[in-house]
């Protein structure tokens, strides 16, 4: 494994293991493996939230964020995908995508999908294809 | 900065071909930024299961993968994966593989052999693709049919011939590969 984030022991609710500067690399999300959701792939591309609201639409103020999601928000203020996140932070992607996952279902950033490029879907993929010729071209 | 920009969608082509073939020198030359590296961890129990706890750190492959990006639109990014050398990780990483809009692989004359595997990989996933001949070392002494030969390409599939470090000729591929979907009859159902 490459470096990650050095430990910072007030972050952690558990402060008792892992004193050193390489951390394996679950201790970042407290041990969890899987993320709260599992439609984030490598190019989904994230946005940091303006206005960020709860489901009652209250504003959502961030609280106890860890120093990786503040990392992610500033970053994504310029949309990204997964991939890019992933890059910047030196963290392998599934663990990218367990911090992404905690800051979509906190409502402080926004998801989109990618298009959906199945053979089947005719017209719309055609028009893609088409912006993708073009934007080449212009290289 | 107060406001966020209206975020773009994104579609995936991927870059194929043995180590050390030119994957990353094509993603570098069509690319507008230089290319990115990110890491995935993969294990063998972590095939179609999510939870990986328990897994010991030996069971572990930390697989690296380059890439880059070309905005075609303020709407659409096209992300360029060079897959991983050794195609046996690709079917533990579906993520990598589902969705692409299609494939190259590159090749190098002097060891076709080499890409047999990333054809392989494309044909069994029904990803299109196409062929890019890198002649970045010098001479190539075979002509296109010899190697469509010695590949057992399907005639349709497109190959093209020229050095990988060169844009217009990354941008040709990847034309030909979209002229290559483009042609392809819809998929019914």
């Amino acid at each position: 494994m490459t470096a990650h984030w050095p430990y910072h022991e007030d972050e952690f609710e558990d402060g008792e293991d892992g004193a050193g500067t390489m951390v394996r690399p679950y201790t970042i999300t407290h041990g969890r493996t899987a993320p709260e959701r599992d439609d984030l792939t490598l190019i989904t591309v994230l946005t940091t939230a303006d206005d960020p609201r709860d489901a009652h639409g209250a504003a959502v103020r961030p609280g106890r964020l860890q120093p990786e999601h503040r990392l992610i928000l500033e970053r994504c203020r310029r949309p990204a995908a997964v991939a890019e996140v992933s890059a910047g932070l030196d963290l392998p992607v599934s663990v990218t995508k367990i911090l992404l996952a905690d800051l979509v279902a906190s409502g402080l950033l926004i998801a989109r999908a990618p298009l959906s490029v199945a053979r089947a879907s005719g017209g719309a993929r055609m028009s893609v294809l088409a912006a993708v010729r073009d934007g080449l071209r212009r290289l | 900065m107060t406001t966020s920009q209206a975020a773009p969608t994104a579609v995936k082509i991927l870059i194929a071909g043995g180590f050390g073939v030119g994957k990353t020198t094509l993603v570098g030359a069509v690319s507008e930024v230089a290319p990115l590296r990110t890491e995935e961890l993969l294990t063998q129990a972590s095939v179609g299961v999510d939870d990986l706890a328990g897994v010991g750190q030996k069971d572990t492959t930390t697989v690296a993968l380059d890439f880059g990006r070309i905005t075609v639109s303020p709407e659409l990014v096209v992300y360029l994966f060079g897959t991983p050398g050794q195609e046996r990780f690709w079917f533990m990483w579906n993520d990598l593989v589902n969705g692409a809009l299609g494939g190259v692989v590159i090749a190098d004359t002097r060891r076709l052999e080499t890409s047999f595997a990333s054809i392989d990989f494309y044909e069994s996933r029904d990803i299109p693709f196409v062929v890019a001949i890198n002649c970045f070392h010098g001479h190539n002494t075979r002509t296109a049919d010899e190697i469509r030969a010695a590949l057992d390409l399907d005639p349709h599939v497109p190959l093209l011939v020229g050095d990988v470090r060169q844009r217009p000729f990354g941008r040709d591929v990847l034309l030909a590969l979209v002229d290559h979907l483009m042609s392809l009859p819809v998929a019914a159902g």
